[in-house]
C-alpha cells in the first residue's frame, strides 16, 4: 500500500510544499478551509478538499490510514495546533508532521502530538552558525539537501544472502567503493540509528539497514554490488 | 632653477609608492583610532604624559635625580616634539598643492608663482598650529626650555594632551558642545553680574573696607560672592555693600541651577548616544564580529544558540521598542538603521572581518541594507534571511554571499522525513552538530605536523573519526572522499565527523610543533 500525503493549509509555507511534493511519486491531497484558496489550489491543478478543520466529523470523512502522512501548515499558529490535537485524537497512529514559524509553538505543537516539528528559525539559526563556523561543512550538506553536485545520501538494507552479513561494520573497507558508511541501523536489536563514529562495532545481520553517502551513481553501484555472496 | 627642482621633486614625491605607505602608516597612526596599532601609540603616550606629571609633583618637595631630568627633559620633550611635527607633516599633502598649482599654472598658460604657493602652504599649516589641539600639543613641548621656571607649570598641559588619547574626556566636551549656546549665555550674565556689582562694591566700599584695595579684589569678593563659594576674606560692611551682596547671592543661586540643569540635560539628552558608541567602539575592538540587523524572532533564536558560540556581535534595529527589548535581555543593541551608509561606517570596516545578518521581516529592507554594506566594502560578508522565495534573485544580484532560505530547507526536511525516515534523524543531527554526528572542520594550516602526512598514516578509522572530505585552499576544489594515499597539503581544511571528544584528541596529537 502506498503511502498518502494530507497537506493541511495552502497558504504560505503550503505553496511552497506543494512544489516540493508534485515532483515526488506520491498522491497527495490539499486541505483548505478558505473558499479562496481552495479555489486558487483547485485553479492549479492539485486535488483539494474543502471542509472545515475545526470539525471533527468532517475530518473524520477523511481516508485517513496509519501508513499515511499528515502535514500541518495553517497559517494560522492558533489553528494549527488545535488541527494537530484534533488529528492526533482522531489518528492515533498516523505521522504528523508540522512546521513551527515561531519559538512558541514548537513546544505546543509536539505536546500536542504532532511527531515531527520543523522549527523554521531553529533551523534558520542553526544555519548561520554553520555558516560562520564551517563553510565548508555547510556547503557539502547544501550539495545533500540540493542534491546538485551529485553527492547524495542512501539508506541500503543487507540482503540476506550479502557477502556483508557476519561482517565487523568498522572492519569492512568501503574506501574502494568511493562511498562513506557514516551510520547504520540493527533491525533486530534498538532499531536505532547509530552513528559509525559512536564507536560502537557491530556484526551484520540480513535487514540491518546502512546509511551510505556518496555520489549518486556509485551508491547505485554499491547497492548492486553488496547483494553479491562473494566480495 | 630651484622651482623646477622643486617642482620635479613634488612629481616623484607623488609618485614613490614608499612615501605614501609610509604617510598612511603615520596618518593611521596619529588619527584614525580604528587603526589596530594606534592603541599601542596612545598608551605609551599616556605613560609619558603620567610619568611627567608625576615628576613635576615630586620636585615640589623633593630634589630629583639626574635621570629624572634628563628623562623629563629630553625623553618626554623630544618625544612630543616627534610627534607634534609628524602631526604637521600628515595634516595635508604640500606635494599635491604644488602640482595641483603648477598644472593649474601651465593649463591657463600663467607664470607659476612660487610665491604664492608658499603662502598658501604656510598659511594651512598655521591653521593646523592655531587649532586647540596643536596649541596644546605645542605648549606641552615647551617645559624642556630651562631657563624658565616658570615654564614648569606647562606640564600640566601634558595634562591637557590626554585630551587627544582618552575618550571618555573627549566625549563629555563634545556632549557639552551641544550647549554651547545655552552655557555661553549664562557665562555672559555671570561676567555681567559680577562686573556690576564688583564696580558697585567698589564705588561703595573702597573708602570704608579696608579689605578692598583695589577694583581686582572687588571682582574677586564679587566673584566668590556670586559662586556660593564665600570665603569671608573681604566681606561688605556698610549697608549699600550689604544690600548688593544680597543681590548677587540670589542671581547667583539662580544662575547655579540654571548651569547644572543644562548641563544636566545636555548628558540626559546625550546619553543614549554615548552608550551607543561605546557599544561600537566595544565591537570595534575585535577582529572578527556580527552586525545583526534587526531583532525579531529570526535574530532571539540566533541569540539564544550563540550562547554556546559566543560571537562577538552588535544588534542594529530602527525600532525603538525592539532595541529596549534587546538591551533588557542584556545584549548590546544600538537604535540605528542599518540600510544608512552613516551606520555602517561607524564600524571598523577596513580592519575588522564583519559580517552582517540580514534578519529583518522585509525582503526590501533586507536587500537595501545588503547593498549598503556591499557599497562600503566588499570585504564585509553578508548572510540574508530571505522572507519571499522568489526574491532570491534579487538578493544574489544584491550580492549577498550566503542566503537563508528557510521554507526551502523545511521543505527538504519534511521529504526527506516522508522519503527516508531514518535519515531524517541523521540530517537533523548533522544539522544541529549533536553527539556523534558532529561535523568539524581542521585548517591543516594550524596543525602543521599534518603537512605532507598520506591520509593513510592517520589512521582516521583507529580515532573514531570519518573524513568526510578535503577543501583545497580557500577557492579550491572540494575532494569528497579523498583516496587514502592523498597528502595533505598547508592550505587544506579537514572536514571531520565524530564525537566532539574524537575531534578535540585529534586536534590535540597535532597541533603545534613540528616535532
Amino acid at each position: 500500500m502506498k503511502s498518502n500525503i494530507f497537506l493541511f493549509g495552502y497558504g504560505r509555507l503550503g505553496h511552497t510544499i506543494v512544489e516540493v511534493l508534485k515532483d515526488t511519486s506520491f498522491h497527495f491531497q490539499v486541505i483548505e478551509s478558505s473558499s479562496s484558496r481552495y479555489d486558487q489550489a483547485q485553479e492549479n491543478g492539485y486535488d483539494t478538499i474543502y471542509l472545515d478543520i475545526t470539525k471533527d466529523e468532517e475530518l473524520e470523512m477523511l481516508a485517513v490510514k496509519a501508513e499515511d502522512y499528515l502535514i500541518c501548515v495553517m497559517d494560522d499558529e492558533h489553528l494549527n495546533v488545535f488541527l494537530i490535537l484534533s488529528l492526533r485524537a482522531l489518528f492515533p497512529k498516523t505521522t504528523i508532521l508540522a512546521i513551527s514559524t515561531s519559538i512558541h509553538a514548537t513546544q505546543k505543537m509536539k505536546m500536542a502530538g504532532a511527531t515531527k516539528v520543523i522549527d523554521l528559525y531553529q533551523v534558520s539559526a542553526n544555519r548561520i552558525h554553520n555558516i560562520l563556523k564551517k563553510p565548508v561543512a555547510t556547503k557539502l550538506l547544501d550539495d545533500f539537501l540540493i542534491r546538485e553536485d551529485g553527492i547524495s545520501f542512501k539508506e541500503i538494507v543487507i540482503p540476506v544472502h550479502s557477502y556483508l552479513v557476519g561482517k565487523l561494520v568498522n572492519n569492512i573497507d568501503f574506501q574502494q567503493h568511493g562511498v562513506i558508511v557514516i551510520g547504520f541501523i540493527n533491525m533486530s536489536y534498538s532499531r536505532k540509528f547509530i552513528f559509525i563514529t559512536s564507536g560502537l562495532n557491530h556484526q551484520l545481520n540480513p535487514g540491518d539497514m546502512i546509511v551510505c553517502i556518496g555520489e549518486y551513481e556509485k551508491l547505485k553501484a554499491f547497492e548492486q554490488y553488496i547483494k553479491r555472496s562473494q566480495k | 632653477m630651484i622651482i623646477n627642482g622643486i617642482i620635479r621633486f613634488a612629481y616623484w614625491i607623488n609618485g614613490s609608492y614608499r612615501y605614501r605607505v609610509i604617510k598612511t602608516f603615520f596618518t593611521n597612526l596619529l588619527t584614525n583610532s580604528d587603526y589596530p596599532y594606534k592603541r599601542y601609540l596612545d598608551g605609551v603616550m599616556i605613560f609619558l604624559i603620567l610619568t611627567s606629571v608625576g615628576i613635576l609633583i615630586y620636585e615640589v618637595q623633593h630634589p630629583i635625580p639626574e635621570w629624572m631630568d634628563i628623562y623629563d627633559l629630553y625623553v618626554v620633550s623630544v618625544i612630543f616634539l616627534i610627534e607634534y611635527l609628524l602631526r604637521l607633516w600628515v595634516y595635508n599633502d604640500l606635494h599635491k598643492m604644488i602640482i595641483r598649482d603648477y598644472e593649474q599654472a601651465r593649463f591657463l598658460s600663467k607664470k607659476f608663482s612660487f610665491v604664492a604657493i608658499v603662502k598658501k602652504i604656510v598659511l594651512t599649516k598655521i591653521e593646523y598650529i592655531s587649532s586647540p589641539l596643536a596649541l596644546i600639543d605645542l605648549l606641552a613641548i615647551l617645559p624642556a626650555y630651562r631657563p624658565f621656571r616658570i615654564l614648569r607649570i606647562f606640564v600640566l598641559f601634558r595634562v591637557f594632551k590626554l585630551l587627544r588619547y582618552t575618550k571618555s574626556i573627549n566625549q563629555f566636551v563634545e556632549v557639552l558642545s551641544h550647549k554651547r549656546f545655552e552655557l555661553f549665555t549664562l557665562l555672559f550674565l555671570l561676567l555681567f553680574i559680577v562686573t556690576s556689582a564688583g564696580i558697585a562694591i567698589y564705588v561703595f566700599e573702597e573708602r570704608t573696607n579696608d579689605n578692598i584695595n583695589s577694583l581686582f579684589d572687588a571682582l574677586y569678593w564679587a566673584l566668590v560672592t556670586i559662586s556660593t563659594v564665600g570665603y569671608g576674606d573681604i566681606s561688605p560692611v556698610t549697608s549699600e555693600g550689604r544690600v548688593v551682596s544680597m543681590l548677587i547671592i540670589v542671581s547667583g543661586l539662580t544662575m547655579i541651577s540654571f548651569m547644572t540643569s543644562v548641563i544636566v540635560s545636555a548628558f540626559s539628552e546625550k546619553l543614549g548616544e554615548l552608550k551607543e558608541n561605546r557599544f561600537i567602539e566595544e565591537t570595534n575592538k575585535n577582529e572578527e564580529f556580527l552586525i545583526i540587523c534587526g531583532y525579531g524572532q529570526m535574530a532571539k533564536m540566533f541569540l539564544r544558540q550563540n550562547k554556546q558560540h559566543n560571537y562577538k556581535y552588535v544588534v542594529v534595529d530602527k525600532d525603538k521598542k525592539r532595541i529596549e527589548d534587546a538591551l533588557k535581555e542584556g545584549h548590546k543593541a544600538i537604535h540605528e538603521d542599518a540600510s544608512r551608509h552613516d551606520t555602517i561606517a561607524k564600524f571598523n570596516i577596513k580592519y575588522a572581518n564583519i559580517t552582517l545578518l540580514c534578519l529583518t521581516e522585509s525582503d526590501i529592507e533586507n536587500i537595501y541594507i545588503t547593498l549598503n554594506a556591499k557599497s562600503l566594502s566588499k570585504k564585509i560578508k553578508v548572510i540574508a534571511w530571505v522572507v519571499d522565495t522568489k526574491m532570491k534573485k534579487k538578493y544574489e544580484l544584491a550580492g549577498v554571499d550566503h542566503l537563508l532560505l528557510p521554507s526551502n530547507i523545511a521543505n527538504m526536511m519534511l521529504l526527506t522525513a516522508i522519503n527516508q525516515p531514518v535519515m531524517y534523524y541523521g540530517i537533523h543531527a548533522i544539522l544541529a552538530g549533536e553527539d556523534a554526528a558532529h561535523i568539524d572542520e581542521v585548517n591543516v594550516i594550524n596543525y602543521s605536523r599534518l603537512i605532507g602526512k598520506v591520509i593513510q598514516e592517520i589512521e582516521f578509522k583507529e580515532r573514531k573519526l570519518l573524513l568526510l572530505g578535503i577543501q583545497r585552499g580557500e577557492h579550491g576544489s572540494f575532494i569528497f572522499n579523498p583516496k587514502s594515499d592523498t597528502v595533505l597539503e598547508e592550505h587544506d581544511i579537514l572536514l571531520l565527523m565524530g564525537l566532539d571528544i574524537s575531534i578535540e584528541h585529534f586536534k590535540e596529537q597535532y597541533e603545534g610543533s613540528l616535532i
